[in-house]
This record gives structure tokens, sequence and C-alpha cells, in this order.
């Protein structure tokens, strides 16, 4: 808005703005911006009097319409104001006019409009810039990338400037790299950018930058070279900038020499650039895979890759090579006087490595390396990450030697208590990682557990005066302790050990409340634990937005989606997709901001990650999850549910979503680092399985897993609304079907679901009829549900859609002979069958809050989805008003439709009142909880077993500490501290899962009942 | 861009910063693409996918995490002032958003907010990073001084901003949310030459009396 305020200043009296007088608009424009909408409707209405056919006027109307909510009278007034455009030649077409226009449009969803008015304007005054850029702008906001193109090309044509030129070239390489462009293109943009300098050279450093990449994107290397050191490459300010560019270009053309004396002039300057020192190394080995075989993206996006390929190379060249890279080191290192310059001495570790890979090299060496590293860096919390990449080259043997070496060190050596505080923190991480975890005795673990938390506590006196708001030392700690823990609880199955976790990290909270690692484990313990609230509460704490939304949320979406925390999760998908929603909305004006600000690279950036955003395997996910979150809101009204539907054009748009993800990769833009070692990735955590060996699975192994398997899931998932809108429009066309002379209802609609239907089953593996005969099998008792796996709830659905489909397809003696599936029964005998199969092994187990999600899952979705149905069978066995005792020809099939429906109903009461009994006694039990009655004795006892010793090393703590040593705030704290109030809330939580289970269960009882009283009165 | 996100403060782990605001308002300035002398630690340019990378840094309680047009605006106009470096493995170890503005001699670089992962604190990542945007005031857009706005209670960071040679060249009052006063921190550049731009004022400011929002 301030744009267009800003093309209004400094027009002075009598002027005019988009053929208005100036003073009649201005305060226009200064009441929409002090939102007094009401005004500004009154100025411009009486502007409207007097000018009637001023589009401007009416675009103002309809920018403020738009403001106050009134969409489709805004609407109605800019297409009025376009007509204008289009056929009065006298009225004005200015930018002023058409970019308020635009706004407004932006703001209705109709880019199209707006282009149009644009395209319409510029061919009536095709050398105005203003326009044309307008234009440009309406065909970024469009990814249009060819009429950007063309468009760019006519103002350049126009004015002649190097920027349009640039404009040009970058919707070009945006279509080769976004669109469908061949890379024959990026010649054509050599060309122009060619003729162009060989007349007014180039003047931008970005506009250079774009140059050299054109030419990379098409392996032109030597040209490239030559222009970065012909007169164009003075345009670059900073020689290191341009040597990066020199030294990548070198290596890609394949002089490596070369490539690598630059990369040593480079370190020179930069001697901390670790990444430079990885490029100076590979191409001294003439290590061409750092180079080749990357998309020209990864080149210059310096993305890493795997650079553990060493090419032959003969021995005498490669000692000559290793020998240079010594000596350049040891001049780094004598040069060096920073304590806090790490990379010339992780370079020693690099040499000795790549010696290694050789088969040159000495394991001794490297330790030494190693050990020297540790001596000097030993202290820094990025040690232990700085030096992963060389214990993966030494044997077992070798590591437990490194080991024993650095604690010979830690223990000799004299530091101040911070730095001796920091190694000996390295040294656990160190312990950790150089140890096979499995091989180490639970008594080990246990110990190293107790010593953690010990030493913080030991330690807290070292951050007596520290604000509360700074990091304290030794925070780590407490995450090492809690990991160790968990792991103790994995082996061991005790429970307490869970506990402790969660003790030991609501102890550091209690002393800092801001340490998000705490926060995040704890999160995954309560959702383990089964206090989905708590461990909402404390992803809540971790104040995730914007863009977190999209990296982050991974840590508790998966959980909350199998919860009864429905408000909860309505709310975290709004925010999820109003963030998204919002950037796709926006992001093109930024784009816009890019070329006017000539910062081509971002231009290509910004368009790459709305595409990346776009593809998110999470966006797709949360976009079906809403609607279904509704749909099982709602189930017990089905009128509700068809309006939910209604948004999706009847589960449509779902579908529409399907062919998308079927045309572009899924992209997968989560942060697992942020995910504690025993849920590596949202699919999995190993605590719900038993102990295994996990030292050999790589997380990389199973995010590639994930990637195969989650599209799967989600087109699962996407199929799921327009199934439910065409098995309630189906029992709907039974009704016309029923009325209308018996005639078979809408054959489309059937042989759409049937499709869907084919698809879902293939989704499980099998063809449909296959598929059917084992849901029968297992309804039947012929198979035991454990058949389904992990996919139960698929099943199910199957079950209960294919039910809808027969029913009202008027096909069942015939389809009877294809499918080993009987209608109604079947799936009656299949919902009984999984939950008392659930039923049956949690009551032969403690892990009922593991397994409560399921059972919930089973309740509100194949359940409700047949409610669902049944609802709307109901609605036509028992027509609501004067209709209800007249019956129409097809009156034949209402008996057997009116019985069947009748049983499934007093079935579906059946095993729903035997679970909502069964829940009532959990929750009677967990007033006696195991949990709780663990924790009362780790606290009443002296501290025998080890999370007694935690809950001991803690208690002691708070008991002997004084404010003298730790200081007031931190001994505030700890008395402050109360254990049982955490483990209470634990419990008490768990509880409240089940009532609200509970809840859930019992109103879809009321539904059920009212369901049969309703079948009654047929 | 909301007032109450450019509001809030942003610290790392000894030394925090953040400037007032950010304007929606077309900087008639011109960007200059420059890198700067980049030291130690491999610091780059910040991109666009960093921004999926940075959650360790962001999770940080007092790291704003921006909406996505404050990232992307300031990516637009001052790509050279948003740097981020990166520690072996390719961890964020900490980063620096920035931009250049003023007229005539107060023609100023400023850094809206600088941030260190808990992992790479105590290292002086944050004075590599601020040296980077300094260098590039200096060298690439001739700016007189570089300033920025903290917490008058965030001590760490006043002595760390101190150390790095920046005096409090005022107080504004309640400028953080209208609870707590900020002081603007400057340090001249060379081409100030008598110093003029660090002349502590004598009397506090309101938010409203400030040259740019």
């Amino acid at each position: 808005m301030t744009s267009m305020l800003g093309a209004l200043a400094g027009a002075g009296a009598g002027a005019v703005a988009g053929g208005l007088p100036e003073r009649r608009v201005r305060p226009i424009w200064d009441a929409i911006d002090s939102r007094q909408f009401k005004n500004a409707l009154k100025l411009v209405s009486a502007l409207l009097t007097k000018h009637p056919n001023s589009p401007y006027a009416l675009s103002l109307k309809a920018l403020i319409l738009e403001r106050t909510g009134k969409p489709d009278e805004a609407l109605s007034i800019c297409l009025k104001a376009k007509e204008l455009l289009f056929s009065n030649d006298s009225a004005l077409t200015d930018d002023l006019t058409l970019s308020t226009l635009q706004i407004v449009l932006h703001r209705l969803d109709h880019f199209d409009l707006a282009t149009s008015c644009y395209e319409h304007a510029c061919a009536k005054y095709p050398s105005n810039l203003d326009l044309l850029m307008g234009l440009f702008n309406c065909y970024v906001r469009e990814s249009a990338f060819v009429k950007q193109q063309q468009t760019a090309i006519k103002m350049y044509k126009v004015a002649g400037e190097e920027r349009f030129l640039l404009w040009a070239v970058c919707s070009i390489q945006l279509q080769v790299l976004c669109g469908s462009g061949g890379e024959k293109l990026l010649l054509l943009a050599e060309g122009l950018l060619k003729k162009h300098i060989s007349t007014h050279s180039l003047h931008e450093p970005e506009a250079l930058a774009v140059y050299i990449a054109l030419l990379e994107q098409q392996e032109k290397y030597a040209d490239a070279l030559e222009i970065l050191c012909g007169n164009l490459g003075s345009l670059l300010p900073v020689e290191v900038d341009k040597l990066q560019i020199q030294g990548r270009l070198l290596a890609c053309k394949g002089e490596y020499y070369a490539a690598a004396e630059v990369f040593e002039k480079i370190l020179e300057i930069c001697p901390d650039d670790w990444e430079c020192f990885q490029h100076y190394l590979g191409c001294l080995l003439e290590d061409g895979s750092r180079w080749e075989n990357r998309t020209i993206q990864d080149k210059l996006l310096k993305m890493e890759i795997s650079d553990d390929q060493t090419p032959f190379f003969a021995d005498d060249l490669f000692d000559v090579r290793i020998s240079r890279a010594t000596g350049f080191v040891q001049k780094l290192q004598e040069k060096s006087g920073s304590d806090f310059i790490r990379c010339p001495f992780l370079a020693d570790l690099e040499i000795e490595r790549k010696k290694l890979l050789h088969g040159q090299g000495d394991s001794n060496k490297l330790i030494e390396y190693l050990v020297l590293y540790f001596s000097r860096f030993g202290h820094l919390a990025c040690f232990t990450s700085d030096v992963e990449l060389f214990l993966q080259v030494l044997s077992p043997d070798e590591r437990l030697k490194l080991l024993d070496k650095v604690l010979k060190i830690s223990d000799s050596d004299s530091l101040g208590p911070v730095k001796k505080l920091g190694r000996s923190i390295t040294v656990f991480k160190f312990q950790e990682m150089t140890r096979n975890a499995g091989q180490i005795p639970v008594t080990d673990i246990e110990d190293s557990a107790l010593e953690m938390v010990q030493m913080y506590c030991d330690n807290l006196p070292l951050s007596k005066d520290l604000d509360q708001q700074e990091s304290m030392h030794g925070e780590e700690l407490l995450s090492m302790a809690c990991n160790a823990l968990v792991q103790l609880f994995w082996r061991t199955r005790n429970l307490g050990y869970i506990m402790a976790a969660v003790i030991v990290l609501e102890f550091g909270l209690t002393i800092r409340r801001y340490i998000w690692q705490y926060k995040m484990s704890l999160l995954h313990l309560y959702s383990f634990l089964g206090a989905s609230s708590l461990a909402y509460e404390k992803y809540k704490a971790l104040e995730v937005k914007n863009i977190l939304l999209e990296s982050v949320s991974h840590n508790i979406l998966p959980q909350i989606l199998v919860s009864p925390l429905w408000t909860d999760l309505s709310n975290l998908l709004k925010d999820y997709l109003k963030f998204m929603d919002d950037h796709f909305r926006e992001s093109a004006d930024l784009t816009c901001l890019a070329y006017r600000h000539r910062n081509y690279s971002k231009v290509i950036e910004f368009v790459q990650f709305k595409e990346r955003l776009q593809c998110s395997n999470q966006y797709f996910l949360v976009r079906v999850e809403l609607p279904l979150l509704q749909i099982k809101q709602n189930a017990h009204n089905v009128d509700e549910v068809k309006c939910i539907l209604e948004k999706s054009r009847s589960g449509a748009v779902f579908i529409g979503l399907l062919n998308e993800m079927g045309s572009k990769s899924l992209t997968f833009n989560e942060d697992l680092e942020t995910r504690p070692w025993w849920t590596p990735i949202p699919a999995k955590n190993y605590l719900s399985g038993p102990y295994e060996d996990i030292s050999n699975i790589s997380t990389e192994e199973l995010v590639k897993e994930r990637k195969a398997l989650l599209p799967k899931y989600i087109e699962r998932r996407c199929l799921l609304p327009r199934m439910i809108y065409l098995s309630i429009h189906n029992a709907f066309l039974l009704k016309d079907g029923v009325e209308a002379n018996g005639s078979v209802p809408d054959p489309n609609i059937l042989s759409e679901l049937m499709s869907l239907l084919e698809r879902y089953a293939k989704f499980l593996g099998h063809p449909l009829n296959v598929a059917l005969s084992v849901i029968g099998d297992v309804a039947r008792g012929s198979k035991s549900v454990e058949v389904f796996g992990a996919d139960l709830i698929d099943w199910v659905n199957l079950a209960v859609f294919f039910n809808a489909w027969r029913v009202s397809s008027h096909e069942e003696a015939k389809v009877a002979e294809g499918y080993n599936f009987h209608c109604w029964k079947d799936v009656d005998s299949l919902l009984k069958k999984c939950l008392v199969h659930k039923l049956e092994t949690i009551s032969t187990d403690t892990s009922i809050m593991s397994d409560l999600p399921l059972i919930l899952q089973l309740m509100t979705e194949p359940l409700a989805w047949h409610c669902l149905f049944l609802q709307s069978c109901i609605r036509i066995l028992v027509p609501s008003g004067k209709k209800k005792k007249k019956t129409g020809s097809g009156d034949h099939s209402s008996p057997k439709l009116a019985s069947a429906v009748r049983d499934s109903v007093q079935s579906l009461i059946g095993f729903m009142e035997e679970l909502q009994k069964w829940l009532r006694e959990w929750v009677v039990k967990s007033e006696d909880d195991n949990l709780k009655r663990q924790f009362l004795s780790m606290t009443s006892r002296g501290g025998a077993e080890g999370p007694e010793k935690v809950y001991k090393i803690l208690k002691d703590t708070v008991s002997s500490a004084s404010s003298a040593e730790v200081g007031d705030r931190i001994m505030g704290a700890l008395k402050s501290w109360n254990p049982s109030e955490h483990v209470l809330r634990v419990v008490a939580e768990q509880r409240a899962m089940l009532l609200q289970t509970l809840s859930i269960c019992e109103s879809r009882i009321g539904a059920l009942n009212a369901l049969n009283k309703q079948i009654g009165q047929v | 861009m909301t007032w109450a996100g450019a509001h809030r403060l942003i610290r790392t782990g000894v030394a925090t910063e953040l400037n007032r605001g950010w304007s929606r308002r077309d900087c008639k300035s011109e960007t200059n693409t420059a890198g700067g002398r980049r030291k130690m630690t491999s610091i780059r340019k910040f991109r666009c996918e960093d921004l999926l990378r940075f959650a360790s840094v962001n999770l940080d309680h007092l790291t704003e995490t921006f909406n996505m047009s404050f990232y992307l605006t300031y990516l637009a106009r001052w790509p050279d002032y948003f740097h981020v470096a990166e520690g072996p493995g390719k961890r964020i170890m900490g980063y620096i958003m920035g931009k250049v503005e003023g007229q005539g001699e107060s023609w100023h670089g400023h850094v809206t907010a600088v941030t260190v992962a808990p992992e790479y604190r105590r290292q002086q990542v944050a004075k590599k990073l601020m040296n980077l945007l300094e260098d590039i005031s200096e060298k690439s857009d001739k700016a007189y001084f570089v300033d920025l706005f903290v917490r008058a209670s965030n001590i760490p960071a006043i002595k760390m901003y101190e150390k790095l040679g920046y005096v409090i060249y005022r107080r504004v009052l309640r400028y953080y949310s209208g609870e707590e006063d900020a002081l603007d921190m400057r340090k001249a550049l060379s081409r100030d030459v008598d110093k003029k731009s660090i002349i502590p004022l004598k009397h506090p400011i309101t938010p409203d009396e400030l040259e740019y929002d």
C-alpha cells in the first residue's frame, strides 16, 4: 500500500493520480492505511458519483470491499473496472490503476484477470515501461517463465538496460531449471549476454555471476575462466570470492593442480575454511568425484558429496602431493596464532585419513593426531562432531586404544575448571562413539549415567554468576545422561529408567528453563509414555513457528495425529497450512523484489525454494489430514460431513493431489537431527520393540526407506475423503434407485468407487479380490488379525468401503462369485475381531498407552466411515416428514437392507460397549499405576537400584547446595524442585488420555443408539 | 511482517542482537554484490535452503524465527549482509543478518540478528560474523558506521559488543514491545574520520524519534 502512496507523493496541487484529482484520492489511501474502511468507502463512493466510469476509483472501491471481507462484491467491481478498461478506449490505463486492481485480484486469487488487464494495457501502450514491468510481475506470479522472458526482452528493447536483459536470462534459466525448457535455451541466453557485452560490457557483479553460472551450466569451464580472469573479473571486489569461483572452475575443467594452487591461496587468507581445505586436498589428489557427475545446482551450491572415492593414483605421485599438502598445512599451523583456528590441525587428520584410504596410512599416526587434536580442542563442545569422520576409519580395537590414550591425557592435564569440564564431557561422548553400545554391560552404562548426573550437579557452582539466559556449563551432561537412561530402559525394560530420564531433564529445566534439547527429549519421552498432552505442552514450549513448522513439527505430528487431542491437532494443522499458504501467496512478490534489486541468484533460489515447499510430503499430508480430522469430529452427523467434503469438491481435490504427487517427487524438509537417538525418524521408535544391536543401522538407510514408504501412505490417506464421499453418496443414490423404479444408481459413481478400491488394495500389495479374500478369512476366523501387520487400519478401511460399494451396486449376487467377502457380516465381524484382538494383546501386557492410539484410530476412522454409511442408509430407509410411510416401487430391497443395517448397528453397539467397559477398567487401574508405584518405591527406598540412585544424586544435591556455592538463582530453583510432581503429572495425563478416549467411545455409543432407534422405526 | 515480531529480542549465546524493525517501504539504496574477507570458519552467503537447516540454532529461546517475508526480503535486498557459518559436517554454527541504510553521513551497516548454536558458543563465531558484516559495510558499501540494538538488560551481549569496539550511542526508551529499553550501539568505520557517528547522545530518545524503522 505504501508504494501506492509513494506514487502519489510528490504530486503537487492539481496533480492527477489514476486520472483523478490527487487531492480526492489521497484521503482515500490515508483512510485505507489507517484501516478506517468505513470512511474510505464513503469517500470512494462520493468520488464514484462524480467519476462513475473511472477504473481507478472502481479499483479503490474493490480494494476497500475486499479488505472489509466482501470478496464477491470486490470481484464484481473488479470485473466492471476491467470491462471499462477493455471497452472504453478513452479510459485511462495506467500502472497505478492496474497495480491497485492487481492487489485486489491477487488477494482474491484471480491472478489471471490481473494478467489479462496488464496484457491489454501493454498491447495498447507497447513502450510503457511501467506497464511492461507490471506485466512482468504478473508473469512472475503465474510462474510463466516463457512469458517473463518475452516481456523482459521487450523491456530491454525499449530501455536498453542491462537489468532487463538479466531478467530475461533469469527467466530462461528458470525454464531450464524449473520448467520444461531444454538446455539448448541456455545457448540463447549466452548469445544474448555476449551480444550485450560486446556493445555495453557488464556493470553489476550479479550479472557476471549469472554469466558464469550460465557457462558452467553448459560445462563451458574454459570460457567461464576466461571471463573471470578478464576485465569483467574486476566486477568481483572481493578476492576470495573470485578465487573460490576460479578454483571450482579449474577443478571442473580437470585442471586439479592449478585448482589446488588457487585453494592454497584462499587458505592463506582464510586458514580455518574447512570446506576449502577439503577442496584443496581433493584437487591435489586429483579426486574428480567432488566435481563430476553433479548437477549444476550442486556445483553452484557447493553441496557436500561423498569424498571417499580415492581415484587411482600412482604411489609416487600420491606421495609428492601428500607431502605438499603436509608442508602447506604445517605452514598454516605455524601462522595460526589463535586458539580458535581448528582447520589446520584437523587437516593433519584428514591427510592421514586419505593416506589410509589409499592404503599407505598408519592408523597409529592417525591416533596420535587425534590425541593431539584432543589435547588442543578436547574441551570444545564440537570436538566429537569434528572428529566423527576420522573414527570411522579405525577398527574397534584401534578405537579402544585411542580411548585409552585420551583417558590418560584427560587425567594428567591441569586445566581450568571450565575447560576441564568440557574435556570430561568430550570423554563421555568419545566413549559413546568408540565403544559398541550393545557390548557395554548394563552396569557400565548405569555408572556413566550416574557419573554424568553427578558431574552436572558438582559443576553447578561454575554457572553461579551466569545470566539465566546464558548456556550453563555442563548442560549437555543431562541430555547425555537421559540418552544413557533411555538405553538402560531399552535393555532392561525397567520403566523406572524412563522415569529417571524424565526427572533428570525436568530437574535441568527447573534450573534453566530454556534448554530446547531437554524439552525435545521430554516431548518424545512423554509421547512414549502415552502422556500426549504433556508431549504437546513441551512442543509448545519450543515455540515452533514459521519455517520451523516445516522442519521441526515432525517431532510431534505423527503422535498427535493418532491422539485424542483433536483441538490441539486442529490448531497445529491449521497453523502449518496457514504458514505454507501465506508463503506461497507472497513468494512471487519477494521474487519480484529480488528482480528489482538485481539479485538474480536469489530469484532462482526463491523459485526453487517455493517449489521445494510445494512438494513437501508434510504439506501433502497435512492438507488431507485436516479434513479427515474434521470428518472424524463430525462423524455422528452425515450432513455436516457432506458440508466438510464440499470444501474439497467432495474429496476430488485430493484425487487431484494424488495426480500431482505422481508428476513430482516429494521433498523431505524435516530436520531429523533434532530427534533423539531412540526415534531417528518419525516412523521408528526403538523403544517400542525389543532390544537389538543398532550399531549397523544407518540413519541414511532409515531415511531412504521412509522416503520410499511415506508417499504411499500419503496416497492412501488422499483416497479416503473421496471414498467417504462416494460411499455416502452411493447410499443416497440407492434411495434414488429405490424410488426410481429400482434402477441402478449412477454407474459413474460406482465405477469410480470401485477404481479407488482397486487402487487402495494395490497399496496393500494385492489385487482387490485377493485383498478381500484375506479380509474375509480374517473376518470368519480362518486367519488371524495379525496378517494385517502394521496396516490394520487400511485393511479395515478397505472392507468398510467395499461393503458400501457392494450394497449400492445391486450386484451382490454377481460379485459374490468373484469375491470371497460377505457384505455387512464380514465388516461387522472384522471390526469386532480387530478390536478384540487388540484388547486381548493389551490385557496380557502393560502396553496400554502405546496401543491406545490404534484403538482410537479404529474407532474414529474405519468404524466412523462405516457409521457414516449406516447413517446414509438409514436416511433412505426412514425418510423424514410425510414420506415416512410411503414406499417406492423398489420397496422390495428395503427389508433386506433394513435388517442388514439394524444388525450392523447393533453389532457395533455391542462391541463398543465392550470397549467402553474395558476402558473404564483401565481408568480405574490407572489410579494404581505401575509407573507411580515404581516411582514411589524409587523415592522411598535408599537408592539401591539404578533409577533410585539417579534420584538420590539429585536429592542430595538439592539438600546440600548453598546459595554461597551456586548463587541465589540456582539455589532458588533447586528449592522449588518437586520430583513427585512430574511423575504424578505423567500418571494423571495418561489417565486423561484414557478418559478422553472413553468419552469419544461413549459419544459414539450414543450416536449408534440414536441410529438404532431410527432403524427401529422401519 | 508483524511489529510484534520485529520487537522481540534476538540473541546469541553470548551476544545477541536485533534491530528495531523493518519496513516494507521500498528502499532506494543500491545493493552491491561484494563478499567480505572470510577468515577462519567456513562462512558463506545464506541461502533459502539454510532456513530448513537452522532449527538447532533457532530453537534457542531468544533466537526469533521470523516469518518468511522477513528473511526473503533480507535475501532479496541485502544478500551480502546475510551469512552463515558452517562447521565440519556442514553443521550450521550460526548466522548473521543485516542491511545497509541511511543517507549522507548516516549511511551505515546494521546488524539485525546474529546468533550461534549452543554447540559452537564461546568460540568467537559471533565475532567472526560481526567482523564480516563490518568489512562489507566498510569496503563494499563505504558506510560510515555499523549499528545494532540490544536489550539494556542483556549485559553479556553488551560486554561482547564493547569488546568488539562498539560504544553505546544512545538509549531508546521502551523499544522492545513498549517495555524494555534498547541500547543503540555503534562502531565507527574508517570513512567516519572524526568518529562523529559514535559521539554518545546525552539524552535518551523514544522509538518514534528513530530515523529508520
